[in-house]
């Protein structure tokens, strides 16, 4: 605690409170994956024995299989092109002139601000026009229109303390513009390309809505888990939500190690 | 950057490949939503025209105002609800060393990456019928038949307020960090309480950030679909339900459009709202 922030009874009020919303935010996920573990064929807490009974279920279900099967490969397919796509924009809104750079960074994160619901309304009555609802052609574009602002934005902060001369001086030297820009610039702002790939491909993952207006029989993992739980509460369902908690985290501490989100240790000198 | 001041306007067409998905994907689909909210839909056929009749039957039903109504307050319950459980540990987050600053903005970011459904399945799990929280209290003997924890407003708020915190503590964050801690040392070394300092000095200075994040977090409030469903089953309607019902099961794409229009118009007006207040706040 710095000085001048007066008596200590206040401030240890305010830290008794945000371990309060810390434990709010943590607990069910903690309480999740415990109850995942459970041998009985219901779920409570503390399960009575543990093991990985449930676990089993998931992997030899044909219906969880097929449902993370759709959602590696929209993914898959997604994070890749949402690279090639919000990195080539990036790089356009920062080599282009500074006249109308605004409104175009603008239209190029656009999405962003549109609610799924929305967004998710438009894409299904397109997909339907073009008969290419419930197919990969109407999910992967789909996705994609979510994902590539995140890669506009991360991959254009990496661009903008970016020096360019670096570039040019490989140019003077007489390396081609692709050739410098492949093996100087982009190894260089390969942290904004690590955050947007992660971010493109979780984003994918966890998508929701727009996939529900278009899916009917294809399923994708968070659509299955959508329709398992109101259907019934199962303990397959702790044992997915884990598995897929396991992922992301995984996806989320190289994120974090990568430096990308907390300012690579900037923010907190 | 400043070394392509000039720019080269070739550049430009590196932008071509994700304006053309955009283009198929978010402005043709947003220009069809327009057109068909002004067409009209009777006998399950759909005719193309000018026709108010969406508009005026989503007015006037007193069904879908009421819903909308019943959308806006609950947006608005979570975005104070994120507001009072977020300001503290955004202030707190000022005030850590970096350590504990980098603990606090972990536990605040890395949720922003976890699967929202996953967190509501947590949920369902602690605040269902036969959930932890009512099979200890049944276990215990303290009540007999379970409480209605999920399937109403209350559960509804705590598993959107889950999702949605870190969206409000991060803007709220930068706000304060903001701030020069000489101009509240100034204040106290002039004799100002704490409680004084942090009312006159600290407060008015975060205010663009409580703007920021409260807008954000009820422009995400009015669109979520998925945890209001899960949480509040049939028993709390809001309108990204209705659009959905509409569609999904009604087949009917003009009331769903001019639905999804007004959707669009609430969020807007709350946009130039938090414009005017940013102004007012000197944000």
């Amino acid at each position: 605690m710095r000085e001048g922030y007066g008596s200590p009874w206040p401030h240890r009020a305010l830290v008794v409170f945000s371990l309060l919303v810390i434990f709010f935010l943590v607990a069910p996920l903690a309480i999740l994956v415990i109850q995942s573990f459970t041998n009985e064929s219901y779920l409570s807490f503390p399960p009575p024995s543990f093991g990985f009974r449930w676990y089993r279920e998931v992997f030899t279900s044909s219906d969880w299989r097929d449902a993370v099967g759709l959602s590696v490969l929209i993914a898959i397919l997604v994070t890749p092109l949402s690279l090639i796509l919000g990195t080539l924009a990036a790089f356009g809104l920062d080599r282009g002139p500074m006249r109308g750079r605004q409104s175009l960074y603008a239209v190029m994160i656009s999405p962003m601000v549109l609610p799924h619901i929305v967004l998710g309304l438009g894409i299904f009555r397109i997909a339907l026009q073009l008969n290419i609802e419930d197919t990969l052609l109407a999910f992967v574009p789909a996705h994609l229109t979510i994902t590539v602002p995140f890669v506009v934005i991360s991959v254009g902060a990496s661009l903008q303390t970016f020096n360019v001369t670096l570039e040019e001086a490989a140019m003077s030297l007489g390396a081609s513009r692709w050739r410098a820009v492949w093996h100087i610039t982009l190894p260089v702002i390969r942290p904004g390309l690590i955050a947007g790939a992660i971010f493109s491909f979780i984003i994918s993952f966890d998508e929701f809505i727009i996939t529900f207006f278009l899916a009917t029989y294809e399923q994708t993992l968070p659509l299955e888990m959508f329709s398992t739980l109101m259907f019934q509460v199962k303990p397959s369902i702790a044992a997915i939500s884990t598995l897929t908690l396991a992922v992301t985290a995984a996806l989320t501490a190289m994120l974090m190690f990568r430096g990308q989100i907390l300012g690579g240790g900037r923010i907190v000198k | 950057m400043s070394q392509t001041q000039g720019g080269n306007s070739k550049a430009w067409w590196l932008l071509s490949p994700g304006v053309g998905l955009y283009i198929l994907t978010f402005f043709i689909p947003l220009a069809m939503l327009l057109v068909l909210s002004f067409a009209k839909f009777e006998n399950s056929v759909t005719t193309i025209g000018f026709f108010f009749d969406n508009y005026v039957k989503i007015m006037t039903d007193g069904i879908t105002l009421t819903i909308f109504y019943r959308t806006v307050q609950l947006a608005l319950m979570i975005t104070v609800s994120c507001l009072v459980l977020g300001y503290p540990v955004a202030v707190l987050m000022r005030r850590s060393g970096p350590r504990a600053r980098l603990w606090l903005l972990f536990f605040i970011v890395s949720p922003l990456l976890t699967s929202i459904i996953v967190r509501n399945v947590a949920w369902v799990l602690i605040l269902g019928r036969s959930g932890i929280i009512n099979d200890t209290l049944i276990d215990w003997g303290w009540i007999s038949t379970p409480l209605p924890l999920m399937y109403n407003t209350f559960g509804v708020v705590l598993a959107v307020v889950h999702v949605y915190l870190s969206f409000m503590v991060l803007p709220l964050f930068g706000a304060l960090i903001a701030i020069d801690s000489s101009i509240e040392e100034a204040a106290s070394s002039l004799g100002a309480s704490p409680l004084r300092v942090f009312l006159t000095v600290t407060l008015p200075l975060s205010l663009p950030g409580v703007t920021a994040g409260c807008t954000l977090v009820f422009i995400l409030s009015m669109g979520i679909y998925l945890t209001p469903v899960i949480m509040g089953g049939n028993f709390v309607l809001t309108l990204p339900m209705l659009i959905t019902d509409s569609v999904r099961n009604l087949y009917n794409w003009p009331v769903a459009s001019a639905m999804a229009l007004m959707l669009l118009a609430a969020i807007g007006a709350m946009v130039l709202l938090s414009a005017r207040v940013q102004k007012m706040v000197g944000g």
